[in-house]
């Protein structure tokens, strides 16, 4: 039985295949929200819901599998559990962090703060794109299993400092902006040396059978560093946009109030 | 699909050594135990006009890979890696040494499907084919283990040595590449191959 997708070396076939593993884990962390996270009223359960579906997505058969053969669709992988289900399935717990104890809320307003939130993300987005780490993890289902979790560990890290509610965030509207454009910054390394090098980076990537006979490894992993930044970035960039118009809207509110005073 | 299988070259006598195969220098493949003299056999060309491999090749450096178009992973992902190094290559340093792919799958590498497949790497690349009898002398000339079939029918796979042998203008082999040598290496191998064991 394989629990979870890895890199197999098996001939690559469209044959739906089931990960009883990443069944479990979507389904323990519905089980812990239903439990511990959810509050009664407002759309929580909805954004939870909605950062789960990406996790599966990006976990399960065709993508997960397909991240064992192909560098692309490993960094697909890493867009859709670092990057976008992040700030869906914090967005369903504000409300319950919002409501923290003392010491719980001092330390995820700790965590919100950018500077642990820009180290812890990205020695974990840099750490897990080098070729070493990942031709060493990718090859069993609990190195994958740990680069997943560590994806999706760092996701959480880079978008707590926005997504925080607003008695334990630490940065005004302005400087969540300018926080989340820098955080992109880091990530034109992995992705320039995907898409500049001479050669593929990752053996996994280079040797593992083909997906499809003209798809080669240089130009999956030329694929792999464009997505990481035309896709990826795009993706920060919605988070930048829905602060500034919120940002937008309570001072809109604030100008209307004092001219109706 | 099938699991494919393919053998490696450690199951092959030329790289089993008391302390297993050892990198030959600064090179990324595999020292052999003693090198080994260009092999004679005679196979047919695309084109169908008879190669004497031998007398074709004397001379000149040749990387000679055993496999098949049908094959899953282990032949599209050597000769790619071949491929990619040697497109990349000025025309004169490419016309400087052959590579040569003899199918263990005459049956279903016909000239038209074999032609158009090594095409996809490297046009320069001379695929070869013939009878079984002329396959089977020409991988025991090389040393290898003989290709066979897993089954005779339907969509069957083929058992292959997965190796690439290498022969330097000496006429001799003295370096094998196993599968899983990668383009970064034959990049910087191919070069220093044309000119080591050359006398230039």
């Amino acid at each position: 039985m394989t629990w979870w997708c890895a890199a197999t070396g098996q001939p690559w076939s469209w044959a739906w295949r089931a990960y009883p593993g990443v069944w479990l884990f979507i389904g323990l962390l519905a089980l812990l929200y239903w439990r511990f996270g959810r509050t009664t009223g407002g759309t929580g359960s909805r954004w939870f819901a909605a950062g789960l579906v990406l996790l599966w997505l990006a976990l399960d058969w065709p993508l997960g599998a397909l991240g064992g053969y192909l560098a692309s669709a490993h960094t697909g992988q890493y867009i859709l559990i670092a990057l976008a289900a992040p700030p869906l399935l914090l967005l369903g717990l504000r409300d319950r962090a919002a409501q923290a104890g003392a010491g719980a809320a001092r330390w995820l307003r700790t965590l919100a703060g950018p500077v642990p939130a820009f180290l812890g993300y990205n020695l974990i987005m840099l750490g897990t794109h080098v070729p070493e780490v990942v031709d060493g993890l990718m090859v069993s289902q609990l190195g994958s299993f740990a680069i997943d979790l560590l994806w999706l560990i760092g996701g959480l890290m880079l978008w707590w400092p926005v997504v925080a509610p607003p008695a334990l965030q630490r940065l005004s509207p302005p400087l969540a902006m300018a926080y989340l454009f820098i955080q992109t910054i880091p990530a034109i390394f992995p992705a320039a040396f995907l898409v500049f090098a001479d050669y593929p980076l990752y053996r996994l990537y280079e040797l593992a059978p083909r997906v499809s006979e003209g798809y080669t490894p240089r130009y999956d992993h030329q694929v792999a560093g464009l997505l990481m930044k035309i896709v990826g970035d795009p993706v920060v960039w919605i988070g930048i946009g829905v602060v500034f118009f919120r940002w937008a809207n309570a001072e809109r509110r604030k100008d209307l109030a004092a001219a109706g005073r | 699909m099938k699991r494919v299988w393919v053998m490696t070259l450690a199951a092959l006598s030329g790289c089993q050594g008391k302390a297993g195969p050892e990198l030959a220098g600064d090179l990324s493949g595999f020292a052999l135990p003693e090198a080994t003299a260009r092999p004679a056999f005679s196979l047919t060309t695309l084109a169908g006009d008879s190669f004497d491999f031998r007398a074709r090749t004397a001379g000149r450096l040749t990387l000679l890979f055993f496999g098949y178009t049908n094959c899953p992973d282990v032949c599209p992902a050597t000769m790619a890696n071949i491929g990619a190094v040697t497109n990349r290559l000025p025309s004169a340093e490419r016309r400087e040494f052959d590579v040569i792919f003899v199918t263990t799958d005459p049956d279903r590498d016909t000239p038209e499907r074999l032609g158009p497949w090594l095409a996809k790497f490297d046009r320069e690349i001379i695929g070869l084919t013939g009878s079984a009898a002329q396959l089977e002398a020409a991988q025991r000339a090389a040393g290898i283990t003989v290709a066979f079939r897993d089954d005779s029918t339907g969509n069957y796979n083929v058992f292959h040595a997965a190796q690439v042998l290498v022969y330097s203008p000496d006429d001799s082999a003295h370096v094998m590449y196993p599968f899983g040598t990668r383009q970064a290496e034959w990049g910087a191998d191919l070069p220093k191959l044309l000119t080591r064991w050359s006398g230039r």
